[in-house]
C-alpha cells in the first residue's frame, strides 16, 4: 500500500525550509559563478566601433586625483558618454569632473579642426579612393569627438560611510548607497528625459554603461556590487549583452599590499590593474603595466 | 601669500607640508642651521615654505634662524618666506622651482609626489614617521629605487639637499614613457580600449 501523501503542514517544517534555502543557495552560487569574470585572461575580441557609455567612480581627494591622471588620454570619439559618480558632499570631485570635461571639450574642438585640415588633401586625390577608402571615411565621420554637456553627467549617491560614523550603522548607509546606484547604472541623466533618444549616441547614454572604471573609494565597491546585481538577474541584458565590464586600478600609493577595496573587488572585476610590480599576479589576476597615473 | 619675483641667478627651494595634518617636524627640520647652511652652500637664494596650519611653528623657528644669521652678518643671502595654503594648488611654486633649477622638498602624500614630478623638478620626499601609515614609507622607497625622487628624513635633511645637486642630472623621467624599457608597458587608455575590444 502506498504511503499517504504527507500532510500540507509539513511545508512549514524546519527541514523543508532548510531544503528550500539550500536549493536557492546552490542556484545562486551557480549563477554567480556564471556571471563573475574568470581569472584566465581571454584575448579580447575585436569589436566594431559603437557609441560607448563609460561610468567613472570618483572618491575622496586622492582617489579623484589619481583617476583624472589615469584618464588623461581619454578619447571622446570612442567613449562617447561619461557618467561620473560622486558621493554627496564631495564638491571637490564634482568640480574636478566638470573641469576635466571642459578640457575634453577644448581638446575635441582642436581635434575636429585638425580632422578638417587632413581631409582637404584627400579631396584632391579623391579619384584614387577605392570603396574601402570611402567606407573608412564614413566610419571616421561617425567618430566625432563627443564633448559638451549632453555627453556627460554627474550622478550623486549618498556617502557609504561618513568619517567617525559608527560601524553599526554603516551597513544601513551602505545599503542606501547601493540602492541609489541603480538609477545612474540603468541610465545616464538625460537633458531632455521626456524625449525618446534622437540618435545612437543618446540611445547608448540611456543604456547600461559598457565600461565601469574605478579605483579605491568605498563607493566603488558599492557601484560594482550594484552592477553585479544587475548582471545576476540579467536586468536589461546586463549580462547577456556583455554590459558593465569593470576595470579596477589599485592606487599608485599601494606598493606591497592591496587596499581593502582592492581585496574585495579582486575577484569581482573583469580587469584588476596594479601599479607596482610586487603586486603583480595577486589573486591570479592582478596585471602590471607600469605606473599609469 | 607673498609673491616671489625671480631675478637672474635665483635658486628656489620649495617645501610643502601637506594640507591635512601639518608636518611640523619637516618645518623644524628645514629651518635647522644645518639645513640652511646646506641650502646656502648649494647656491639657493630663496626658501619658500608652505606650512599649512602650523604657522606658529614656522614663526618660532624663523625667528631663531634670523637671529642666528644676524650675528653672522650674512643674513639676506637666503630669503625665507612662507604661506599657509593656496586655493589654486601649488602650480606656481613648482613652476618657480622648475625655472630656477631648484628643488622641492615634500611630505610623502601621493598627490604631492605626482604633481611635483610632472614639473620635472628634483624632489626630496620626507615620509612622516609620526603617522602610523607605513604606505608612505613604502611608496617613497619604491619611487627612490626607480630613480624618480630622493627619499629624505627629518634628521639628515642637509644630506638630501646636497645629494639633490647630483640627482637632478640623472633623475628618471616621470610619467614613464609607455614603451620599451625592461618590459612591455601600456597606457591606461590602451587598457580601456583592449577591454572594450577597440583594437585599431
Amino acid at each position: 500500500m502506498a504511503a499517504p501523501a504527507p500532510p500540507l503542514s509539513s511545508l512549514y517544517t524546519l527541514s523543508f525550509l532548510l531544503a528550500l534555502l539550500t536549493t536557492l543557495a546552490v542556484i545562486a552560487s551557480l549563477r554567480l559563478l556564471a556571471i563573475l569574470p574568470s581569472n584566465t585572461q581571454t584575448k579580447p575580441l575585436k569589436s566594431r566601433w559603437r557609441p560607448t557609455r563609460v561610468m567613472i567612480v570618483l572618491g575622496s581627494g586622492g582617489h579623484t586625483h589619481e583617476m583624472f591622471y589615469l584618464l588623461r588620454d581619454l578619447d571622446t570619439r570612442k567613449y562617447t558618454h561619461r557618467t561620473y559618480v560622486v558621493s554627496s558632499g564631495d564638491a571637490f570631485s564634482a568640480s574636478r569632473a566638470a573641469e576635466f570635461e571642459k578640457e575634453l571639450e577644448r581638446r575635441g574642438k582642436e581635434d575636429n579642426l585638425r580632422q578638417q585640415d587632413v581631409e582637404i588633401p584627400q579631396i584632391v586625390i579623391g579619384a584614387k579612393r577605392d570603396v574601402a577608402g570611402i567606407e573608412r571615411s564614413n566610419d571616421e565621420e561617425k567618430r566625432r569627438a563627443c564633448t559638451g554637456p549632453e555627453n556627460y553627467d554627474i550622478a550623486t549617491v549618498p556617502r557609504a560611510r561618513r568619517i567617525h560614523q559608527s560601524i553599526l550603522t554603516t551597513p544601513f548607509t551602505s545599503l542606501l548607497t547601493l540602492l541609489s546606484c541603480f538609477k545612474p547604472l540603468l541610465t545616464a541623466q538625460a537633458i531632455h528625459p521626456d524625449r525618446p533618444p534622437q540618435d545612437v549616441y543618446e540611445a547608448s547614454a540611456r543604456d547600461l554603461p559598457d565600461l565601469i572604471i574605478t579605483n579605491g573609494p568605498a563607493t566603488a565597491v558599492i557601484v560594482i556590487l550594484a552592477s553585479l546585481a544587475l548582471k545576476f538577474f540579467d536586468i536589461r541584458g546586463a549580462n547577456s549583452r556583455g554590459k558593465c565590464k569593470a576595470i579596477y586600478t589599485e592606487s599608485f600609493a599601494r606598493v606591497k599590499t592591496l587596499s581593502l577595496s582592492g581585496k574585495i573587488l579582486l575577484r569581482l572585476v573583469d580587469r584588476f590593474v596594479v601599479q607596482w610590480e610586487e603586486l603583480e599576479g595577486k589573486g591570479g589576476k592582478a596585471e602590471f603595466w607600469g605606473i599609469l597615473v | 601669500m607673498a609673491e616671489v619675483t625671480l631675478e637672474q641667478g635665483s635658486k628656489v627651494c620649495f617645501v610643502t607640508t601637506g594640507a591635512t595634518a601639518p608636518f611640523i617636524a619637516l618645518i623644524e627640520a628645514i629651518l635647522k642651521p644645518t639645513s640652511i647652511d646646506a641650502l646656502k652652500d648649494a647656491g639657493y637664494t630663496h626658501l619658500l615654505i608652505q606650512y599649512g596650519t602650523a604657522k606658529h611653528v614656522y614663526d618660532d623657528r624663523i625667528y631663531d634662524a634670523r637671529m642666528r644669521y644676524r650675528s653672522e652678518a650674512d643674513q639676506g643671502t637666503l630669503h625665507i618666506d612662507g604661506f599657509d595654503f593656496n586655493s589654486d594648488g601649488l602650480k606656481d611654486q613648482f613652476k618657480l622651482v622648475q625655472d630656477s633649477k631648484g628643488v622641492v622638498i615634500s611630505h610623502a602624500g601621493s598627490g604631492s609626489i605626482l604633481e611635483a614630478l610632472r614639473h620635472q623638478v628634483p624632489l626630496i620626499v620626507v615620509p612622516n614617521t609620526a603617522l602610523l601609515d607605513n604606505h608612505q614609507d613604502e611608496l617613497a622607497i619604491a619611487m627612490e629605487k626607480s630613480g624618480y625622487l630622493l627619499k629624505g628624513d627629518i634628521i639628515q635633511l642637509s644630506h638630501s639637499i646636497k645629494k639633490a645637486e647630483d640627482f637632478r642630472k640623472r633623475m628618471t623621467q616621470f610619467p614613464p614613457v609607455t614603451s620599451g624599457k625592461h618590459r612591455e608597458t601600456k597606457s591606461f587608455a590602451a587598457i580601456m580600449d583592449e577591454t572594450m575590444g577597440f583594437l585599431d
